[in-house]
């Protein structure tokens, strides 16, 4: 009833909710980051089989946000979510050296999606607390952004345990996506 | 008086009643009070007595004494009573006095007031009769005052009246006022309006006034722009005729490069000759280098000759020498041997040693010149060799040189046949020209005809108007010497004439002027008359002024009339030099025709004589340009001719030189310096494919790399491949593909992972939000492989339960699967 009403309010007042997508490796930090964004705490969590979802409310915007598993058996599932989806957050370990070309080729099949070429790409260069982290820049190059062509998209260094760096990717993200409404 | 008099009253009829009472009352009061005294002590007697005799005679004693106090008090009361009855008396006989004094003095009192009572009445009566009849006096005035002011009102009404017909007539007025305000009014605003209509025609006036004015500026502007076309249009008519002289310097021009066509012409053959001169030159080099060449392999014979010569020498001493080392050191084994026989003899032993040294030293001197006849045979043979490597040096720049001959040869052959073409081309564009030329030249010459014989016309015709107008000319100007001879004669006659006339006015003149000294003295005469005759002399001075003006205007017409005659005189004088003048204009004319006639006839003759020049001047240079052509290609032909012998001699040396060299290295038995040439070559060869072989070897590892790479890629991504290549497919299938891909190992695992995520979905499809579940449908049918009709029903199913409004769709009947087929609705 209260999701009825809800929908009813959002309905008069024009308020839609943002569709944002978390996806990423299996433990890149996705549901640490997905409940550092909702209540602002480090939580301890368990390899997400299926999804957390959670609404998530940022300078006025409400955003609904999709935690996605990325467990290699559950990510062909990850396509069952694409639709009307207004940006996506791709987390990649910072310190995973050995399985970022997996992670680029995740990518890359996903950025194919024609349900996700209006979709604004942020990427979380996640764990920049370590200190054998890749540098964003060599990330960026190894995940081939820099050849994406019709795309909307920035990589931020985030660490989710110290709560560095989200603040300024969500800026950065709420920016782009007022205007382009 | 009254209120006193009551009062008084008053006083006395309550004192009046008292006397029969009061005076006995208090009487019997005091003689109850003494007996209630009496009885009052009595009894206190009896309620004492009853406690003791000597108390009670103490007792009564006490009352005794104080019976007779009481007593002594009794008596003194008795007295003070009697005394105050006394009293009493005396004052009830004052008093009867003080009333009887006071009813006398009341009743006086009464009959003075009513004494004055009536006094007054009798005043009152009298002042109101007096008082009455100033009233009725008064009343009298008041009524004749009334009847005043009747009049007076009756007056007012009137007026007042007279003033509401006033006003009635000033409201009637102020109606009409009114009305002709309003009227003025109208008629002001009519005015108004007509002056705002008039204002408004003013400013339309105005308006016009400015449109007029703007189309005069404009028309002003059209006017100067047009001006200023028309100097334009002057200026380009200015233009156009420059461009006209431009044209005309163009065609100027244009005749200037044909010149210069032809001047190049000339050059190119210039440059043709110069070009055989230098193959003739290069031709004569190539002889040259041909016979220097030969000089030079005969030295190189001869030196070769030389050096075999010196070797066999050298060898022939070498044996020599080694035959007589062979024999010194058999002598010096022999001697060893005698010294090892005859160890004992020591003189022997030191002169066979010093034979020994000697022979040594002989040896060594032997071997020291054989060292040195070595050593300057082999610098012989150095000298030789370099000689020989100087001579190959020299093949090659022969080589070169011919080879650079060859090319120059054969570059300078293009550049021929270039220029060949060139000229060529240029011949037939000579040609062309020629014939244009020729064109030209007959055209011109057909001109040259036309014009001559047009001018030979011209000039027999103008030599015939010449001489006519000649004879015209002569004959006018012995006509006009006849005139002016005739002119001069009547000039003449006319000059003596006028002279005469002159004279003649001149004579009359000294008449008149003696005339008028007849007449000054008869007027002086006349004037004596007059001064008896002061009537006379007025009429006779007028005459004289108007005779006077009449001589004055007579004299001033003679002087006139001479100074025309002059100015006649004058004028014919110069008509004639004029006429001289043209005369000499017409002469110098004639010379002018003459001599223009002469110049034609010379350019006629000039032009005729160029046109033949120019004929003969282009037959010449065709001629020549064909002979040109003819000696160019046997020139060519030649210098090809020369280029296959120098080619061919070329070969031919190359041969030889190759031989030669065998020849060497066979002699030698040592590696030449071609072979060593050769296989620097080869070694080079060898060492580039060596290169290109590591080279390919280089990138044959890197694509090893890379393969292994990639296949280390694929193993490991080797599920999402596959799943990529599936994706294509069907939603539905989605799931069974990514099942299959995963590994066998895994596949439980995996199996159990799905099943995990499918709870977890479904768990979560059924609790969250209807927007959330929305999203998950897709989901949910794909991991439990809805089909596409199962998937829609269950989001119309969940639109229905977002939405307000709207109809539960009807289940379709995949939903019900033990009914085969799905039942038809009713309605």
């Amino acid at each position: 009833m209260g999701g009825f009403f809800s929908t009813i309010f959002s309905s008069l007042f024009g308020t839609r909710e943002m569709r944002i997508l978390i996806l990423g490796l299996d433990g890149a930090g996705k549901t640490t980051i997905l409940y550092r964004l909702q209540v602002g705490e480090v939580v301890t969590t368990i390899p997400t089989i299926g999804f957390n979802v959670e609404t998530v409310t940022y300078k006025n915007l409400k955003f609904q946000v999709w935690d996605l598993g990325g467990q290699t058996s559950i990510r062909p599932y990850w396509r069952c979510y694409y639709s009307n989806t207004d940006a996506v957050i791709y987390v990649v370990d910072s310190c995973d050296r050995d399985r970022i070309g997996i992670s680029k080729s995740e990518l890359v099949a996903m950025l194919e999606e024609e349900e996700l070429k209006k979709a604004i790409l942020v990427v979380f260069a996640n764990k920049q607390d370590m200190e054998q982290a890749m540098t964003p820049t060599e990330m960026a190059n190894a995940l081939g952004l820099p050849a994406l062509k019709d795309r909307k998209w920035q990589i931020f260094k985030t660490s989710a345990t110290k709560g560095t760096g989200l603040d300024e990717a969500m800026e950065w993200l709420v920016e782009t996506l007022k205007s382009r409404q | 008086m009254f209120a006193k008099l009551k009062k008084k009253i008053a006083e006395e009829a309550a004192i009046a009643p008292r006397p029969g009472g009061a005076a006995r009352i208090p009487r019997s009061v005091s003689k109850e009070s003494i007996a209630s005294m009496g009885a009052d002590s009595g009894d206190d007697f009896a309620s004492d007595g009853s406690s003791s005799r000597e108390d009670l005679s103490s007792q009564l004693f006490r009352r005794n004494e104080q019976i007779r106090k009481l007593e002594a008090k009794l008596s003194d009361y008795a007295d003070q009573v009697r005394n105050l009855q006394k009293i009493k008396e005396k004052l009830e006989i004052a008093l009867e006095k003080h009333q009887d004094s006071s009813m006398r003095k009341f009743q006086e009192q009464n009959e003075a007031h009513q004494a004055s009572r009536t006094k007054m009445a009798e005043g009152m009566s009298l002042a109101l009769e007096k008082k009455d009849q100033e009233w009725r006096e008064k009343l009298a005035h008041l009524e004749k005052e009334k009847r005043l002011l009747a009049a007076q009102l009756q007056e007012t009404r009137e007026q007042s009246l007279n003033l509401f017909q006033k006003r009635d007539e000033i409201d009637e007025l102020e109606g009409f006022q009114q009305q002709e305000l309003a009227k003025v009014k109208h008629m002001l605003l009519k005015k108004e309006e007509s002056l705002a209509r008039a204002e408004r025609e003013l400013e339309g006036c105005s308006r016009e006034l400015s449109r007029a004015q703007g189309e005069l500026q404009a028309s002003n502007c059209l006017s100067s722009h047009l001006a200023g076309e028309l100097r334009e249009l002057r200026q380009q008519h200015s233009e156009l005729e420059t461009q006209r002289d431009e044209l005309v310097g163009a065609e100027a021009s244009a005749e200037e490069k044909i010149t210069s066509l032809e001047q190049r012409g000339q050059e190119l053959q210039a440059f043709l000759q110069k070009l055989a001169v230098d193959l003739q030159k290069a031709q004569a080099a190539a002889s040259g280098c041909e016979k220097r060449l030969e000089t030079l392999q005969a030295e190189h014979e001869c030196l070769r000759l030389e050096y075999e010569q010196h070797k066999q020498k050298m060898t022939i001493e070498v044996d020599e020498k080694n035959k007589l080392i062979g024999h010194l050191q058999e002598k010096v084994s022999s001697l060893e041997k005698r010294l090892e026989g005859n160890f004992s003899g020591d003189e022997h032993v030191q002169e066979l040693l010093k034979e020994k040294s000697a022979l040594e030293q002989q040896l060594s001197v032997a071997r020291a010149s054989h060292v040195e006849t070595v050593s300057l045979l082999e610098t012989q043979v150095t000298q030789l060799a370099s000689k020989a490597a100087e001579g190959q040096s020299l093949l090659s720049e022969r080589e070169e040189l011919a080879r650079r001959f060859q090319e120059s040869s054969m570059s300078q052959l293009q550049e021929l046949e270039q220029t060949l073409q060139l000229t060529e081309e240029a011949l037939t564009r000579s040609k062309e020209e020629i014939g244009e030329r020729e064109l030209q030249i007959q055209k011109l010459q057909s001109e040259l005809d036309a014009e001559s014989s047009r001018l030979k016309q011209e000039i027999s015709t103008v030599k015939l108007q010449c001489t006519e107008r000649i004879g015209r000319l002569e004959a006018q100007i012995a006509a006009f010497e006849s005139s002016r001879e005739a002119d001069q004669m009547s000039a003449q006659h006319r000059i003596s004439r006028l002279e005469e006339e002159k004279e003649e006015l001149l004579g009359s003149r000294r008449e008149y002027e003696g005339s008028l000294k007849q007449q000054e003295a008869e007027v002086e005469r006349l004037k004596e008359e007059l001064r008896s005759r002061e009537t006379l002399s007025v009429e006779i001075a007028k005459a004289l002024g108007e005779t006077r003006e009449e001589l004055h205007q007579q004299v001033a017409e003679l002087t006139s009339a001479s100074q025309g005659k002059d100015q006649l005189i004058t004028e014919k004088a110069d008509t004639l030099l004029k006429k001289q003048e043209e005369l000499e204009q017409l002469r110098q004319s004639h010379e002018a025709l003459l001599l223009q006639t002469r110049q034609l006839q010379s350019a006629a003759e000039l032009c005729e004589s160029q046109a033949a020049e120019r004929e003969a001047a282009a037959g010449k240079q065709l001629s020549a340009l064909r002979l040109q052509v003819q000696e160019q290609q046997e020139r060519l032909l030649a210098s090809e001719s020369n280029v296959t012998a120098l080619e061919k001699a070329t070969e031919a040396l190359n041969k030889h030189l190759h031989p030669l060299e065998e020849r060497e290295a066979e002699s030698n038995g040592e590696v030449t310096a071609t072979d060593i040439v050769v296989l620097q070559r080869e070694n080079q060869e060898l060492e580039q494919q060596m290169v290109e072989k590591n080279k390919m070897i280089k990138q044959l590892q890197q694509r090893m790399t890379e393969l292994k790479k990639t296949l280390q890629k694929e193993l490991k991504i080797r599920p999402e491949g596959e799943f990529a290549e599936v994706r294509e497919k069907t939603n539905s299938e989605v799931p069974n593909a990514a099942l299959t891909v995963t590994n066998n190992a895994d596949l439980n695992d995996s199996r159990e992972i799905n099943f995990e995520y499918l709870k977890h979905v479904v768990l979560k499809f059924m609790s969250c939000r209807e927007t959330e579940a929305f999203h998950l449908i897709k989901a949910v049918s794909v991991l439990l492989n809805f089909s596409q009709e199962e998937e829609n029903m269950l989001k119309e199913t969940l639109e229905y339960k977002m939405s307000w409004f709207g109809s539960k769709p009807s289940p379709k009947g995949s939903i019900r699967p033990s009914i085969s087929n799905p039942r038809t609705p009713w309605s």
